[in-house]
Order: structure tokens, then C-alpha cells, then sequence
């Protein structure tokens, strides 16, 4: 039905690349490395319509370790690594050049310590006034973004028992949700009289939970685990999130998901499409439908799935490590992987 | 991201096993190695109930009886863990049980050991004691076990005068004291320390401008002091936050300096050494064990501690309720406890009579927080002392009761000048969560590096942090250049801040880790938990307990605590006894001597650096 068709390699890390992140407003992608480095490409449409992308800068950071994450504010403006060195560093531009796109010096306006070891994953919120971590202290801890760089720390969670893989907000809400190699997906939201609080606990999947995606509404959240299936989990009340579908996916770990609204043939009732990618070196497709309203089925229902496209071997013999789609509009069929082969590719879904 | 060789080749620590962090080493005796006989060269561990042994090869297969060489278990103490940072707190919160209730039944209840056994009590422990022994709210539902019949509310002075009774009568207890005098001479060494260090911090302005965080030639340390009463809050910042030290106030804390007043002042009216008083201490809080087990706090001389052993409130509640002590109407309980061990430790210490009585007022009042009121006692001696009357403003931040901040100023005189100085700034932090945000806030102000994590590690492994690279920080952005000098204009908010009163639980000391546990009081009636046939409703069997519950009933109940805290707050002024008799003690102490009294009443704090490294390491 669908093809994944090879759009641009990006080479360039010395060891592997762990993390790509589009900048939400502006043609730049970044990627983050084994090598402490993280690297910025702009790309722009050529005149036939395919896309070309020019590596503009590369910031050394300055983590004594692995870059494992990276995440852009949704002005576009900031970005933040989250290093194995067990700190988060904010960069900005001090001057952001119309034409230059990312090109030049990436400034560290400041760098978010607390963390006890390897920070593994950051994220802004919706609003981009809240920024969370998570680390193999079993912590995720939520920051309130201030003017002049500044931050204060809201919430320092406990909850789980065991590493915390991943931290995702929610698309639109302040939920924040974070997996763990505890194999549990816990959900927060900050109580207004106190602090920030897990109001809900997901357990379905039988290992590590690596990586987690918010539907494009937010109404379903999808989550990646070691135990080679995707499982999908539906809002069945404000606070209340229940299983609703598992899908086996891959022959291995699955290490990454993304969920973007796609290109469907048919927009009635699609709820996008699903990118998952991981240890068994492919990417899959999924096209995802709201299941039908019939008389007599009941209210958790789970999602329709289709497998749309597949591609094998996305880095030759290596993992996948992040598969991400780019969250720009006209650009709803392409995404980014990176890949244990230092190498950022770009992907495009064309219909067969 | 495979399980591959490349795991070696790289810094990634990203799959882990439970309880890899403890890094203790095992220590190689090189005891002379045994002449070893045919065979031995392969052995195997045996193990069985005493033990494990090393079993020549040889005699396994002879089916000898002999058991082979005993092996030493390999032992963790709790000074290895103060001094390794390679957990922060849970290896240490299994070890503090080594520092329980029945070690000190088991020395109390030990013939051969004379010393005088004497028992300081902090005033949370009463307050959390008083509070779970009054009658509750909702007394319809008695599921309280420990509800009096009577509707007598608790005091925490009649809860220390029932304890008293209980330590003294059934325990053996030479001495009951509570550790408010303790705190008493705490705050004022507390108040000179601030003095020394804002005196330096103006000497130091009116010089070169900017204060550095090093000793100088006075020895007095910068501004701001951050209070150092909670262990737990100098154990994380010993081990996470170095460049906090500095500003830590080297006063003791009260359960220290009561272990100072037990050892030394009252050791010297009864005549005892050191050595010859057994100091048990009662605390809200479990860090307090590792406080007592510092190696500052041990005395070389004498071999002994200020404060041998440390318990909690709820190991105190425990003992009197094995001795079937009713602390509702502070007498033995007619109906010995159908639970737990009968009274098989009958306590029979001899305690020498005829000894002195020594007397310290009782419960002194400290206004101000439940953690100890330090920040009030700062902002009591500039009001008491400052030329033009003060005016006091507290700000919550972000609604908060857990941080506020306090600022005094000049009182503007109406119709004339309306500046309003800023004389003193300081705030208020609990918890881990506001907890960071201080040290941030420090960091950034004061310029010092906040370091923690690998980074902090390897960074000062590697010299002071020139490895980093990260740039620095901008440290005076745009428009913020008035933060650099408090003195010029516009510095209402910008000022910085002089003073911190640190701890680390939310809800301060009355919230402390070793207080007594909410009474088990059903979620909420109005809930609906119980039926109108006065049934509890099943709400495991339901499957809807709303987990939202329990967050708030213990956040009700630390409010509760602190409430009782206050109850009997007598209002009679006694400071002005207390004070004579610091006066006393100290000049018994110390004669006058500065020098004397700091070594008496002040500590160090050091960096606890780790070795782990994480390439070094492979989990």
C-alpha cells in the first residue's frame, strides 16, 4: 500500500546516534550522539519537491558523556540535551538569523542539575512552560521554565521502582507520562494547592516500557517496550487510562514509537499513523482507525490497526534507536531514525 | 542499542540490576598464607547455618569431617556508608537499624553495664506522640487503638511528663530531659555564627565588593547560612552538593549539643566520664542516627559517643507498648498486651540512687517553625537589636507553607524618608523538591558551581571542573546587573539572601520519617466509606480506592502534628532563665574560652567524593 522511500542520509556522529528532534516551527532537525555532539541540518524543498538537507552547526556540548536525548521548546527557539553526565543543558541562539536557520554558535544559557545519574530523556510541554527528565535514579522531575534561563523545580517524583526510560507530555494537557525498565508507564499531573503527583498506573507490558507517544488528540497514548509489543492505551475517563490493544510488532525490543496524523486515504475517524522501529533493525508503519461505532460494542473498543508499510534493515545490521515523524505541516509523511551507525536518515511514506 | 561488546566500548549504563550502587570494597587482610597441603590449591565455599567455609577440594573428596577454614562475612558498617557515596540513602536506611530500640533494651537490661543511663526527647517526638494519643475528629469510627476512653486532649508536656514516668519507672532512666534547652544554646551559638559571617560579608563589601566562598583570614564563612540542624540535608548536600558546604552553619545541631550538655556538663556534676553515661536519644527522624554515628561526634579520648544511641518516635511508642505502658492515662496497662512478647526483658538496671538532680528547663518555648525555629531566632535578634524599629514581611512562594520567604526592613518614617532598607533577607525551605531550587538559587547568586551527579564527580576528579567544557553560564543577564550589589537601588527583590532554614522533609521536623504513622482513620466519611449500618466499605474488593486519598490524609496529619506542636506553647517568657543558665553551663564548660566553646558547640562538614566512575563500573 505504502513504500518507505530513502529521502537523504545524514552521516557525521563518530559513534552512535541516539535521539533525532524537528524543530516544531522551523526547518531544522537536530540529532544527539555517543559522541557528546549534537548536529543541526536545515532543509528546504527543491523545485521537483524533494527535500534537501544541509548540516548548519554542531554543538560539542560540552556533556562529559553521551547526548542520549534531545528536545525542542515549541517556539522553536530552545533546545535541551539530556546527557548520561546526569545533567540537562538549555541552548539557545543568541541571534536567530532569518536565513541562517541553525547555522552558527548554540549557546548553553544553563544547565539543570539534580539528577543522581544518567539522564535518559527530556521533554517540553505542549505550552513549552514545562520541561521533564527522567533518569536511571528512578526519578522524573518536572521544571517550570522562567525568563532569563532561569528554572525552578516543581516536582521531584519517586514513583518508580526501577530506571525511567522515557518522559512524554501530553499534546495538549499537562499530563506527563514516563516508562521505566520497571515495566510500568505512570501518569502525572500537578495537584494546584501542592505538588505534582502519579495519578495512574499502567501495567500491561512484561518488560522494560522504552519509549511512549501521545495520539495526535491526545486521547490515546502508545507505549514501546522490550517485550516486542506496542500496546495502546485509551482515555477512558479524565484520570483513567486503560489497555485497549497490544500489538506484536517486532522480533526484537522495540526501542522508539512516534505518532504523527499521517496521510490517510481516508480521514473518517483515522486516528494516524504509528511509526515504531527498534532492535530487529526495521521501521513499521501503522495506520491507526477509532473502531466503529456498532450498537452493542462496548465503550473500550480497541482502535483498528493496519500495518501499512515496512522497511527492513532502516541502518543496515544496526538498531534503530529513535524513529520520530516531523511534526510540520505538509510534512506528515516524513520522519527521521537514527540508528547505532551514527547515521540520521530521512524517510518519506509514498503510496505504492 | 544491542546487548553487544559495544557495551564495553562506550559509557552506556543503560541496563541496570537492582542495588549495584554499593561500591564497598573488599578488604584484603594478606593474613600469612597457610602452608597448603596436596590438592588444596582448588577449595570451594560450603555454606551452612554458622557460616561460610572454604573446603579444600581434597577434603571434600576424603568426606573428612574437617569444616575448612572459616570465612569472614564481609560487613558494612554505617561509617563505611556515611563515607561512600555510592547509594544516598537506602543501604543506610537498612543499617540504621542497627541503631534500634532493642539495642538500648539490651544494654538497659545488662548488669555488667554500669553506666548511667540517661534519655533526651525532641519536642516533635512529643508533638507526633500527643497527637496520635488524642481523641481524633471523627471519634464515632474508634478503629484508633490508641483513642483514650476519655476525651482529654494531649498535651506534649503531658505526654513528656507520661514518658518520663515510663523511661524512669519501667525502663531504668536515670534522666528524662527533652532536648529544648539543647536547642536553646543551639540557636544562640546559631545567632553568633550568622553574626560572624554577615560581619565578614560587609568587611569583605566594603573592600572588594563581592564575597567568595572561602574562609578568610577570620575564619568566618560566607553569607548565605543555611541552617544545619537536618542530617538529612547534610548527608545529600555532603554527597551531591559540595560547593553548598561552605554555607552550611557549623553550629550542632540540638540532639549534637545535648549530647555535648549530657556528656560533658552533666557527666561533670554527677561525676561521670564520658564514658560512664549511656545518652539515648529520641528523635522525628531516622537520619538522626547517622548524625550521632559521625566520626565528629565521637569522642577519642573516652571512646564513646555524645549520643550512644538514637531512636525514633515510633521505636519509643513500640517499647511502651511491649511493656504495656498506656500512654492514655500514663500508668501500666491492666491488660497486658495480647500481641508481641510478654515482658520477657524484665529491665532490672540497677541505677545508682542518690544521684543529683539535675535540673534544665522544662519544654522551653522556641516561637517561630517546628524544625526549630532557627530563621526566627535570626530575625528576633535583629528585631531585638536593631538601632530603628523593623518591619517583617512574609511572602509563601507559589502559595506554599514550605517556602516563604522572610524579609525585614527599615520601618519608613512616615512624612519623611520612605526607603525602606532591606536589613535581612531569609527564607524558609522544606522538602527535597524546594530543597533544589535553594541550592539553584544559591549557586546562581553567590556564583559557585552547583555540582552534582557524575558531572560534579568527574568534573572535580578532573580539576575543579576545567574538563567540563559546558560554557559558563551567563551569570548577570540583561537588566539583572542590580543582583551583583545588594546595596544600589531597586534591590527589593533582587536582594539576596542572607539566611536558610533547610530541612528536608516537607512539613519540617513534625513530618520527620521516624514519627508515628497516621491512625488508621477510614479514607473520609463523607466519601461514603461507611454504610449507613456503619459498615466499611470494601474498596480493595470495589477496585476503586481513590489513591488520591492517602496523599491527603498524610498531609492532614502533618498539619495535625504541627498544630499540637504549639498546643501548650506556655506563654510565660523563660528565656531569660534559659539564658542564665547558658551562661552557666558555658562558663563551666568553657570559662570564656572562644576558642573552647566553638570546638564544643561547632562541627566540619566534607565532601564525600565518589569513586565510582562510570566507566569504571559495568552493570
Amino acid at each position: 500500500m505504502y513504500q518507505v522511500t530513502a529521502v537523504a542520509e545524514l552521516p557525521g556522529h563518530d559513534d552512535r546516534a541516539w535521539a533525532a528532534a524537528w524543530n516544531p516551527s522551523r526547518p531544522i532537525l537536530s540529532s544527539c550522539s555517543a559522541d557528546k555532539s549534537v548536529r543541526l541540518y536545515s532543509y528546504s524543498s527543491t523545485s521537483d519537491g524533494t527535500l534537501k538537507f544541509n548540516h548548519v552547526s554542531t554543538i560539542p556540548t560540552g556533556h562529559t558523556k553521551t547526548v542520549r536525548s534531545i528536545a525542542w521548546s515549541p517556539s522553536g527557539k530552545t533546545l535541551a540535551t539530556g546527557s548520561f553526565d546526569s545533567n540537562i543543558g538549555i541552548w539557545e541562539q543568541e541571534d536567530i538569523g532569518e536565513d541562517e536557520l541553525g547555522a552558527g554558535e548554540w549557546e548553553c544559557m544553563t544547565i539543570l542539575e539534580g539528577h543522581e545519574t544518567e539522564c535518559k530523556s527530556v521533554a517540553y510541554s505542549s505550552t513549552g512552560t514545562l520541561l521533564a527528565s527522567c533518569s536511571r535514579d528512578k526519578t522524573v522531575w518536572v521544571w517550570e521554565v522562567h525568563p532569563d534561563a532561569d528554572f525552578e523545580c516543581l516536582g521531584v517524583l519517586m514513583e518508580h521502582t526501577q530506571d525511567v526510560k522515557c518522559v512524554a507530555w501530553h499534546p495538549s494537557e499537562e499530563i506527563l507520562a514516563s516508562g521505566s525498565y520497571d515495566d510500568t508507564i505512570k501518569l502525572y499531573v500537578d495537584d494546584p494547592t501542592e505538588d505534582w503527583y502519579c495519578f495512574a498506573t499502567l501495567t500491561g507490558h512484561a518488560s522494560t516500557v522504552w519509549s511512549l507517544a501521545w495520539s495526535p488528540k491526545g486521547s490515546y497514548l502508545a507505549s514501546a517496550s522490550d517485550d516486542k509489543k506496542v500496546r495502546i492505551w485509551k482515555r477512558a475517563d479524565n484520570y483513567r487510562w486503560e489497555s485497549v490493544l497490544a500489538i506484536s510488532a517486532h522480533d526484537r525490543t522495540i526501542y522508539s514509537v512516534s505518532w504523527s496524523v499521517g496521510r490517510p486515504k481516508s480521514g473518517d475517524g483515522s486516528l494516524g499513523w504509528l511509526a515504531t522501529a527498534g532492535g530487529d533493525g526495521s521501521v513499521k508503519v501503522w495506520e491507526l482507525t477509532e473502531p466503529a461505532e456498532v450498537e452493542g460494542i462496548s465503550k473500550n473498543a480497541p482502535p483498528e490497526h493496519r500495518l501499512i508499510a515496512t522497511l527492513p534493515s532502516a541502518h543496515g545490521v544496526h538498531d534503530v534507536n529513535t524513529v520520530s515523524w516531523c511534526p510540520r505541516g505538509g510534512m506528515e509523511d516524513v520522519l527521521a531514525t537514527t540508528g547505532d551507525d551514527g547515521v540520521t536518515r530521512i524517510w518519506k511514506i509514498v503510496p505504492e | 542499542m544491542a546487548f553487544s561488546g559495544a557495551l564495553t566500548l562506550t559509557d552506556l549504563n543503560d541496563f541496570i540490576t537492582p542495588s549495584q550502587a554499593c561500591i564497598k570494597p573488599v578488604e584484603q587482610t594478606n593474613k600469612p598464607t597457610e602452608e597448603k597441603g596436596a590438592g588444596a590449591a582448588v577449595t570451594e565455599i560450603r555454606v551452612d547455618e554458622s557460616g561460610y567455609y572454604e573446603v579444600s577440594q581434597a577434603g571434600i573428596s576424603n568426606g573428612s569431617t574437617n569444616k575448612g577454614r572459616k570465612l569472614e562475612q564481609a560487613q558494612i558498617s554505617l561509617n563505611d556508608c556515611l563515607a561512600c557515596s555510592g547509594c544516598i540513602t537506602s543501604a543506610e536506611s537498612v543499617l540504621i537499624t542497627l541503631q534500634s530500640h532493642t539495642e538500648v533494651l539490651s544494654v538497659l537490661s545488662n548488669d555488667v553495664d554500669e553506666r548511667i543511663p540517661i534519655i533526651s526527647i525532641a519536642p516533635q517526638s512529643l508533638a507526633s506522640l500527643a497527637a496520635a494519643y488524642s481523641p481524633q475528629p471523627r471519634s464515632a469510627s474508634s478503629t484508633n487503638e490508641r483513642t483514650s476512653i476519655t476525651d482529654e486532649i494531649l498535651t506534649p508536656r503531658e505526654v513528656f511528663h507520661r514518658v518520663r514516668r515510663f523511661c524512669t519507672s519501667i525502663l531504668g532512666f536515670a534522666y528524662v530531659f527533652d532536648t529544648n534547652f539543647a536547642r536553646h544554646l543551639a540557636l544562640k551559638e546559631h545567632v553568633k555564627e550568622f553574626i560572624e559571617r554577615q560581619q565578614e560579608a560587609q568587611q569583605k563589601e566594603l573592600t572588594n565588593g563581592d564575597s567568595v566562598p572561602h574562609p578568610t583570614i577570620t575564619g568566618a564563612l560566607p553569607l548565605p547560612m543555611l541552617a544545619s540542624a537536618c542530617p538529612g540535608w547534610i548527608c545529600y548536600a555532603e554527597k551531591a552538593h559540595s560547593e553548598m558546604l561552605p554555607f552550611i552553619a557549623r553550629t550542632k545541631s540540638p540532639q549534637q549539643v545535648m549530647g555535648t550538655l549530657v556528656k560533658q556538663w552533666i557527666g561533670k556534676k554527677l561525676g561521670k566520664r564520658p564514658d560512664e553515661i549511656y545518652h539515648v536519644s529520641v528523635m522525628p527522624c531516622y537520619d538522626k542516627k547517622l548524625e550521632a554515628s559521625r566520626q565528629d561526634f565521637y569522642d577519642d579520648v573516652f571512646k564513646t559517643r555524645d549520643v550512644d544511641c538514637v531512636v525514633t518516635t515510633g521505636e519509643l511508642e513500640l517499647m511502651m507498648k511491649e511493656f504495656g505502658w498506656d500512654l492514655n492515662t500514663g500508668t501500666l496497662s491492666p491488660v497486658q498486651p495480647t500481641d508481641g512478647p510478654s515482658l520477657s526483658i524484665p529491665v532490672k538496671k540497677n541505677t545508682p540512687i542518690n544521684l543529683p538532680g539535675v535540673s534544665i528547663p522544662e519544654l522551653l518555648n522556641h516561637p517561630g517553625t517546628s524544625s526549630g525555629s532557627y530563621l526566627h531566632a535570626i530575625l528576633r535578634h535583629f528585631m531585638s537589636t536593631s538601632p530603628v524599629p523593623l518591619t517583617l514581611s512574609v511572602k509563601a512562594v507559589r502559595n506554599a507553607a514550605d517556602h516563604e520567604e522572610y524579609i525585614l526592613r527599615e520601618t519608613p518614617i512616615e512624612n519623611g524618608n520612605t526607603s525602606s532598607k532591606i536589613v535581612f533577607k531569609g527564607i524558609k525551605c522544606y522538602g527535597f523538591r524546594n530543597l533544589q531550587n535553594v541550592v539553584r538559587k544559591v549557586g546562581r547568586e553567590r556564583g559557585v558551581r552547583v555540582e552534582s551527579g557524575a558531572a560534579g564527580r568527574l568534573g572535580s576528579a578532573g580539576g575543579a571542573g576545567a574538563g567540563r567544557g559546558v560554557r559558563k553560564i551567563r551569570a548577570v543577564r540583561k537588566g539583572r546587573g542590580a543582583e551583583d550589589s545588594p546595596s544600589a537601588g531597586g534591590e527589593d527583590e533582587d536582594r539576596r539572601f542572607d539566611y536558610v532554614e533547610v530541612m528536608a522533609c516537607p512539613g519540617g521536623c513534625v513530618n520527620g520519617g521516624g514519627q508515628l504513622k497516621p491512625p488508621a482513620m477510614p479514607n473520609s466519611a463523607a466519601l461514603g466509606d461507611i454504610d449507613a449500618e456503619g459498615y466499611k466499605r470494601d474498596w480493595d474488593g470495589e477496585g476503586v480506592a481513590p489513591s488520591v486519598g492517602a496523599k491527603w490524609g498524610d498531609r492532614d496529619w502533618t498539619k495535625k502534628v504541627e498544630e499540637v506542636y504549639w498546643r501548650d506553647a506556655k506563654n510565660v517568657d523563660e528565656d531569660l532563665v534559659a539564658d542564665q543558665l547558658v551562661d552557666e553551663v558555658l562558663e563551666e564548660l568553657c570559662a570564656g574560652d572562644d576558642a573552647e566553646r566553638k570546638r564544643l558547640l561547632r562541627t566540619e562538614y566534607r565532601a564525600v567524593e565518589s569513586d565510582v566512575i562510570g566507566l569504571a563500573v559495568k552493570w
